[in-house]
């Protein structure tokens, strides 16, 4: 609490620090036909060329001195529009875009123009909603963390696997927002789908270089999600029926032009053919899967200067194995439940404040039952976080950015239960762990000259784990030893620093810019896997007394060049990563039981480092878009306990990483998309020898992660039909044939994921068989392949 | 309580389709491997055998040339050093054909053809007893491998019984109660064996079998009585599948309840998690621990037995 207190105080001598000296030119910038804030749209002074870029709430703020100017207003998709204005005083400017039929392509060049190589930020990048919708999905479902595993540097965990990876960190690196509220788990189905529902979403923005001081507590990247606000004109209805699952949005105004509401709930309906497919005479009978996701937002103008949004997701995916014949059964339940409140308030044209409250639950849970055996597991994370972040707009050479934010965490790493038939197990108590996070940041996004733009940041983070809180003291695993009892309130282990970061821009004239950044992170979470692929039995842990936090700092630099008048951008990016205090289990650990035990007791520290080159070129006009991207990358863990403290590769050190993405406009009717994968094939432990004992065959595994995977490689299609959006009547006053726009819009996506039946590894496993003695013996090495050629097809309508 | 965990892992192989690859798997060693043991009222037994790599030929043949003979093998009961003698298949003396055939798991007309080697101490001059520590030596090529074991207090189940399965009328598990003594670090070790005659009057079973997880500590049970119950481990060809892992009713059990030193549990629990896990990538890769020092894999273990018989009568 102290820090909340000290950043508040913080934050205001800041505000009174800086002077006003030029009119401010400020607003937002709404989508006519939705009345939409717009995110990422530009306002500039044609003939100054100074301008702004609207944050995420659509606001934007610069100054220009006192005169006539000409100002654009301009944003992806939508038509520009010009403003001539005679400059006496601060100056706010709303402005609602519409557009019309002009050709889309055009009009994002405009829009687009120059942000890539002027921006200084590094390894950002921007996924437009409505380009991803075009290209192929996995069974129909459009994911937006497939897409990005597309992107150079971004990697997928496995086949299907939503986990993602970048620069070579874990995927407990990345900040995974959800307007502002984090999300722990943002996979479904074991994470073959991602819980953002495409039409809920409005914005989708990842940063893995050189990450900006208002984000903090994460060490690889951030990936901030935006829900759509909802239509505050009139009311609509969208969805999609597709192969697994289907989708339903409605949104409209709560009063026209004030405020508006969008609900969104998504579902699959697997259980409902499982239930066909297995008859009740099945040992299998009852085994079912499904899950359900809901997004809802609601936003209102109390006034020219202030906006309110409340936003939640809820979402469970319940998984159901029967086996009668075993008399086993096992129920796994998990999901997350995300909440957030904002406030906007525009103090004066030069000084916006966003403050939000957050809430994230997080829970996880394994039931199983085997005769008269009940054994079940329990994981949850829950987060109350409150945050205010400052934008100050003081002149056109700097921007400035600063905040403070606090999280109180409520761990449960693991709370096991069991009992057999009427007699209950002692599993020991349920171990809670609380933690507070806080920080304070300040950045300046300074313009040296038209040429040179530095970012600086600076953020201090604080992490303090309170009691109350039973630490078994270890000096051999097996052993319980003396315990130390924590009382409520009582601080057991304070943490914190300062975490510098810096990135700066040099603007060539021939369209290119040269970027370099150097950041430096603290994460107070980790994330300990006991699986070779990313599960939701992975577990989520904190930093306790003795689990200290990860730290890591990244130095990145590139070139940035536009080619071909701009039809093109392309860059070359190259980073290196060094990584602190990441965690394994230890060889064998089981995180099963707490009796006389703490997680982070089976956990084991180590180091991480990583670099690579980053290649990208993407086509951003015409009718054929899409990009090229490819990584050169070497990922390594040193682990004093494991491999004899030798460095090795990480299960997701891919020494190559192509993707080829396409989309092609055939005409108003079809669209058609492609996506070509190769990677160089996962890392995994497998046995290098065996031996018998007693006469069991006991395999002795290889060093960690020494043996590699095939190469992955897929190619997958997808093709779009838009079902007609005019129609031709008779205009009964003239009788002559007109053409209206329909109400009712709808289309067909086709696609088929895998279509040259490429049986990529998923992973190995050394299979025995057989009898040693009879001679029939025999020990083989198998791929686990999930996914073959799998068509989809869904139907898409909004009216 | 571990297996159950492991359940999970095999669950997301629903859609998946299998196929058999030969990929390149580094850091094959070949090291020595100790399979000995000393339980109370018996002499020390040890078998020595090569570790092969994964891709190393199966047949009976490259198996059983994997044991080995002419090692020095040396036991300390913590007063006098012991030599056990080598006692090879091929020189047995007539009457023990079966007994090595049962020990190397090779067929009893083919012992003789083979050279394969154990050490023990067949006089009498040294056996196992409770309280005692044992100290291996083995000398091999040059290189000395050492290991400890300890025959510690056995801890005799309060009572054993037969209980029919749901639903059954003919076949069930063996039920046992235990009170586990105060104090972390007992750990118990679980065999059975039917001796009730077949129809040529041989016993059912000629030998005790672990059953699934046989091992278990007092982790969850210290100093407190409770009830628990196993399956049949005997993989008996004959029995029909429906009654795999049933006692039938008319079966009369032995149960061979052992208590085990803390490094020799350790041995066997993670050797029963490899078995259970059986190579999958949804669990760390287990290694099966070892007690033996100087590079070799294996245990050097000392078993304080106690049994039971159970009449298998609903």
């Amino acid at each position: 609490m102290k820090s909340v207190i000290v950043s508040l105080v913080f934050c205001f001598f800041l505000n009174v620090a800086f002077t006003q000296k030029d009119l401010s030119i400020s607003g937002y910038i709404y989508d006519a036909k939705s009345g939409e804030s717009i995110i990422g749209a530009k306002v500039f002074d044609d003939s100054l060329k100074v301008g702004a870029v609207t944050n995420t709430y659509g606001f934007y703020s610069f100054t220009l001195p006192p005169g006539l100017h000409n100002i654009i207003f301009n944003a992806f998709g939508l038509d520009p529009q010009n403003i001539e204005i005679n400059l006496t005083k601060d100056t706010t400017i709303n402005i609602n875009l519409s557009s019309t039929d002009l050709q889309l392509d055009e009009v994002q060049v405009n829009a687009n123009k120059g942000e890539f190589i002027k921006s200084s930020q590094l390894g950002q990048i921007e996924l437009e909603v409505e380009k991803i919708k075009t290209l192929p999905a996995f069974m129909g479902e459009v994911d937006i963390i497939k897409t990005i595993q597309l992107l150079p540097g971004v990697s997928s965990a496995s086949e299907g696997g939503q986990g993602f990876y970048v620069r070579g960190g874990g995927p407990d690196q990345n900040l995974v927002l959800l307007d502002e509220a984090t999300v722990y788990n943002a996979s479904h189905l074991f994470g073959f789908f991602s819980v953002f529902n495409v039409d809920a979403i409005k914005s989708v923005n990842l940063i893995k270089g050189g990450m900006p001081a208002n984000f903090g507590g994460r060490l690889s990247s951030v990936l901030e999600v935006n829900m759509n606000e909802g239509n505050n004109k009139s009311f609509h209805i969208k969805g999609g029926i597709g192969a697994i699952a289907s989708r339903l949005t409605f949104e409209g105004p709560l009063k026209k032009d004030k405020g508006s509401f969008i609900v969104s709930a998504r579902r699959t309906y697997i259980d409902a053919i499982m239930k066909v497919a297995i008859s009740d005479t099945s040992p299998f009978f009852g085994t079912s899967y499904y899950f359900y996701d809901m997004n809802a937002k609601f936003n209102y103008k109390l006034g020219p200067k202030d906006k309110i949004f409340l936003s939640g997701y809820y979402g469970r995916d319940q998984f159901i194995y029967a086996n009668k014949k075993d008399d086993f059964s096992v129920k796994m339940p998990w999901g997350n439940g995300i909440a957030s409140a904002r406030w906007n308030h525009v103090f004066n044209p030069k000084l916006f404040l966003n403050t939000s409250l957050t809430f994230t639950d997080y829970q996880f849970s394994f039931g199983s039952n085997q005769d008269e055996f009940q054994f079940k597991l329990q994981s949850g994370i829950r987060d109350y976080g409150a945050k205010m972040d400052f934008s100050y707009f003081p002149n056109n050479r700097h921007k400035i950015k600063y905040g403070a934010n606090y999280t109180f965490h409520i761990y449960t790493p693991t709370n096991v239960s069991a009992k057999q038939d009427t007699i209950v197990f002692d599993t020991g108590e349920i171990q809670r762990i609380l933690g507070h996070e806080s920080g304070i940041y300040i950045m300046d996004e300074f313009a040296v000259n038209e040429k040179l733009l530095i970012n600086a940041g600076l953020r201090y983070s604080m992490y303090q784990h309170t009691g109350p809180f039973k630490r078994f003291v270890k000096d051999d695993i097996s052993n319980p030893d003396s315990v130390i009892q924590y009382n409520k309130g009582d601080l057991i282990k304070s943490y914190g620093g300062f975490e510098p970061r810096l990135s700066m821009r040099y603007l060539f004239k021939n369209y290119s810019s040269f970027k370099a950044g150097y950041s430096f992170n603290y994460q107070y979470v980790h994330l300990a896997s006991i699986s070779a692929v990313s599960l939701p039995t992975d577990i989520w842990y904190p930093t306790t007394d003795i689990a200290k936090p990860e730290q890591g700092f990244q130095i990145s630099a590139g070139y940035f060049k536009e080619l071909f008048k701009n039809k093109f951008e392309g860059s070359i990016e190259v980073y290196y990563k060094g990584l602190n205090n990441l965690v394994e289990f230890k060889d064998g650990a089981q995180p099963a039981d707490n009796v006389s035990d703490n997680t982070d007791n089976l956990l084991t520290y180590g180091k991480g480092r990583s670099y690579g080159a980053e290649f990208f070129l993407k086509k951003i006009s015409g009718n054929l878009t899409g990009w090229v991207g490819y990584t050169w990358a070497k990922t390594e863990r040193i682990f004093a306990e494991i491999n004899d403290g030798n460095p090795f590769p990480a299960k997701y050190d891919r020494r190559h990483d192509l993707s080829i993405v396409g989309s092609y406009k055939l005409n108003e009717r079809w669209t058609f998309g492609a996506a070509f994968i190769f990677a160089t094939g996962n890392t995994l432990t497998l046995p290098s020898s065996y031996y018998t004992q007693d006469g069991e065959v006991v395999f002795k595994f290889g060093s960690r992660n020494s043996t590699r995977m095939a190469d992955y490689h897929r190619l997958d299609v997808s093709a779009t039909w838009y079902c007609k959006t005019e129609k031709t009547i008779i205009n009964p006053e003239t009788g002559e044939n007109i053409t209206v726009k329909k109400k009712f819009k709808s289309n067909w996506s086709f696609g088929i994921y895998n279509i040259y039946n490429r049986a990529n590894p998923y992973f190995l496993y050394v299979d025995n068989d057989g009898d040693l003695l009879k001679g029939d013996f025999k020990i083989t090495v198998k791929q686990v392949t999930l996914f073959p050629i799998i068509p989809s097809v869904t139907w898409n309508f909004e009216f | 309580m571990k297996k159950i965990f492991y359940l999970v892992f095999i669950l997301p192989v629903v859609f998946s389709c299998t196929k058999e690859v030969k990929i390149d798997i580094p850091d094959y060693e070949e090291q020595i491997v100790v399979d000995g043991n000393i339980e109370t009222g018996q002499p020390p037994f040890v078998i020595l055998s090569r570790s092969k790599d994964i891709y190393a030929p199966t047949d009976l043949n490259s198996f059983l040339n994997g044991f080995i003979s002419g090692a020095e093998v040396y036991v300390n009961d913590g007063t006098t050093t012991y030599q056990l003698d080598e006692v090879c298949s091929d020189e047995l003396p007539p009457g023990f054909e079966s007994f090595a055939a049962e020990i190397f798991g090779v067929p009893e007309s083919e012992v003789s053809n083979y050279h394969l080697c154990a050490y023990t101490k067949l006089d009498g001059s040294i056996v196992g007893e409770v309280g005692k520590t044992y100290t291996l030596t083995v000398n091999f090529e040059g290189k000395t491998y050492t290991a400890e074991t300890k025959i510690v207090n056995p801890t005799p189940l309060d009572s054993t019984y037969f209980k029919l399965a749901n639903n059954a009328t003919d076949k069930g598990f063996s039920y046992a109660q235990l009170t586990d003594p105060p104090g972390f670090g007992d750990s118990y070790f679980w065999e059975a064996k039917r001796i009730n005659k077949n129809s040529d009057g041989q016993e059912k079973d000629s030998y005790f079998t672990p059953t699934y997880a046989p091992v278990f500590d007092d982790q969850f049970i210290n100093d407190i009585t409770f009830e628990f119950y196993f399956e049949n481990p005997v993989r008996d060809p004959d029995l029909p599948s429906e009654y795999r892992g049933y006692f039938k009713v008319g079966d009369t059990v032995v149960i061979k309840f052992s208590k085990l030193d803390k490094d020799v549990y350790e041995y066997m629990d993670s050797k029963y998690i490899q078995l259970q896990s059986g190579g999958s990538p949804f669990s760390t890769p287990t290694n099966v621990k070892s007690n033996i020092k100087g590079g070799a894999l294996g245990v050097w273990a000392g078993f304080s037995p106690s049994y039971d018989t159970i009449v298998c009568q609903p």
